[in-house]
């Protein structure tokens, strides 16, 4: 009998969901933190090799993000990392030069 | 008096040549040039005292470069960038006074040569700065690093899209029997009151998450189908080294006349060592070593953990062993228990001061066949074991445990809740004392704060009073104890 369903045993979601997500996964916080210090050092140290990899975690942490995150949050994160390596360049035109 | 006249032009066209080698007069040693320059533009030749060498060296050199370029070659050759260049202006002045320099060479400087070794001592040619250089070769870390941003771009777009495409696939598989067994499939939660979307709600580029309910056997079940990461190119080429496959995590909630008490579990080795180590419930209550399913007619590489024994035998009739058979491969958990309450959590200062939350649960964890390669039809596959799941909804409502068992399930429930309630009482008694501390700071702020004195003194009484009632409680109960002792 219990092959049946049931219209007014119908519940709806609970959102139970929401905590659990930050527990389970937090690469795009981590990244989109990686991606702010990076951008600062590139900005402050005029290092051009950091404003590069900002310019990479930016982009990870919104592979990764959630749909629920803030957009806001990427794109600011995403802008500032390549307003430093624009002037990066800016300030210093020389290419770079790699570490070896 | 012929020379003079030859010097003075030579002299106007050596105005021209600073402006072209100005870099040069850097490079010279000597540093007090740069210290005396005037306006004047024959400051240079001033007050040095190696005026007329300084003169001569500095002329000749254009002159000597064009020849010795070949020879300075190995030398930075970009260098002969500027000389071509300070020789553009006097090329014209160069073939008039050629014999004059000559003559110069050989009358105001002895021992001078054309091809000079002393020259490369004296002069240092500079690379030009690459950003001058007008070629696009010296930028070929940054196109390495765009490019390595569009391939990254590109992953992000192809792996959104296979996950897409999976889950899709899935769904239009499935749909049928879930719309058959639910009356609401796929709810997002968005709205107030429940309505079927009847599509899955993407949480993530990866994840996707199908809610249904309305069915007389259970609360709701949540679908979540968690595929890799394949919009990630880091964790694509993480996948290289560590193999990893899609997972289909199914949780139904029942209520609570829909379950016995047990727990139980039923899963791959690993996967049984690892949950009897993170969940909460199944270290409590299945407190022994996952034992083989072999007893029991299923494959050795799944394994079980139970409360007792007569779970098992419940459990595993001949349905499931069948379905347990013949999709081993796909199966990494099942899991079934009324005091389902997540993963343990983790031991902060103090203990959480009261038992975490329950709730009766089964949970499904399938392995998508592939192994991170899958294609859509292998979603097919994963039809027979979603069957599973709703024999076993029916079967646990089913499932009813006999006085022995209840009784042993009971004492092993009431036997950790005691546990828990011995290792948390220091705990709780600290927190009512600062609760008590609390509301008896609250009073006498109070008090304080009353501005009236008339009330203040009434206000204190009271408290007084209060206090007194509560001494006497107390003593009330210390000889109540004592003659219970006695």
């Amino acid at each position: 009998f219990c092959s049946t369903k049931e219209n007014d045993s119908i519940n709806s979601q609970p959102p139970n969901t929401e905590t659990n997500p930050t527990l389970e996964d937090p690469t795009p916080d981590y990244m989109n933190l990686l991606g702010m210090v990076f951008s600062m050092c590139g900005l402050m140290l005029k290092l051009k090799w950091c404003a590069w990899i900002a310019v990479y975690c930016s982009f990870i942490s919104f592979a990764n993000s959630r749909s629920s995150e803030d957009t806001k949050q990427m794109m600011s994160s995403f802008m500032l990392s390549i307003s430093a390596v624009v002037m990066s360049y800016l300030q210093n035109p020389q290419p770079m030069s790699p570490p070896w | 008096m012929r020379h003079v006249v030859f010097l003075l032009p030579a002299l106007l066209l050596l105005l021209a040549l600073p402006y072209t080698r100005g870099r040069y007069n850097d490079d010279f040693d000597d540093g007090e040039d740069n210290a005396e320059f005037d306006d004047n533009d024959f400051a240079e030749f001033e007050d040095v005292s190696e005026d007329p060498a300084v003169d001569v060296e500095k002329e000749p050199p254009p002159r000597a470069a064009p020849s010795s370029t070949p020879i300075e070659d190995d030398d930075e050759d970009e260098a002969t960038v500027e000389n071509e260049d300070g020789q553009d202006e006097f090329e014209d002045a160069d073939a008039q006074d050629q014999d004059m320099y000559s003559k110069y060479d050989n009358e105001e400087f002895e021992g001078y040569e054309k091809s000079n070794p002393s020259f490369k001592d004296t002069l240092i040619y500079r690379e030009v700065p690459a950003h001058l250089q007008n070629s696009w070769e010296s930028y070929y870390m940054e196109i390495l690093m765009v490019t390595g941003l569009l391939a990254y771009i590109m992953n992000y777009i192809i792996g959104k899209n296979k996950n897409s495409r999976l889950a899709q696939a899935w769904f239009n598989s499935h749909r049928e029997l879930l719309e058959s067994n639910f009356a609401l499939v796929g709810d997002d939660g968005t709205s107030k009151e429940a309505t079927s979307t009847g599509k899955l709600n993407q949480e993530n580029e990866h994840i996707y998450n199908l809610w249904c309910s309305g069915r007389v056997c259970c609360e709701g079940m949540l679908i979540q189908l968690k595929f890799l990461k394949r919009q990630d190119l880091l964790n694509v080429l993480a996948r290289m080294m560590r193999p990893a496959c899609d997972q289909v995590q199914v949780k139904v909630t029942l209520n609570d006349e829909d379950m016995d008490t047990f727990v139980f579990a039923v899963g791959s080795r690993k996967a049984m060592a690892r949950l009897q180590k993170e969940m909460q419930d199944l270290c409590e209550f299945c407190g022994d070593k996952p034992k083989s399913g072999a007893k029991y007619g299923i494959p050795e590489s799944l394994t079980i953990l139970s409360e007792m024994g007569e779970v098992t035998d419940g459990v595993m009739d001949n349905k499931m062993v069948h379905y347990l058979t013949s999709h081993a491969d796909k199966i990494e958990s099942i899991h079934f228990s009324d005091q389902f309450s997540g993963p343990k959590v983790m031991q902060e200062e103090g203990q959480p001061l009261k038992l975490p939350e329950t709730k009766k649960t089964l949970l499904f964890t399938f392995n998508v066949p592939g192994m991170g390669n899958t294609s859509p039809k292998d979603m097919d596959s994963l039809l027979p074991l979603m069957n599973m799941v709703i024999y076993s909804i029916d079967k646990v409502k089913k499932l009813r445990l006999n006085r022995e068992g209840k009784q042993k399930a009971d004492k092993n429930r009431s036997r950790v809740e005691e546990n828990f309630l011995k290792q948390t009482h220091n705990q709780r008694q600290e927190a009512a004392q600062t609760r008590r501390e609390e509301k008896k700071r609250a009073e006498k702020e109070r008090i304080m704060n009353e501005e009236d004195p008339d009330r203040q003194r009434r206000l204190e009484e009271a408290a007084q009073r209060r206090e007194q009632k509560k001494l006497e409680k107390k003593q009330m109960k210390m000889k109540q104890i004592k003659v219970k002792a006695m």
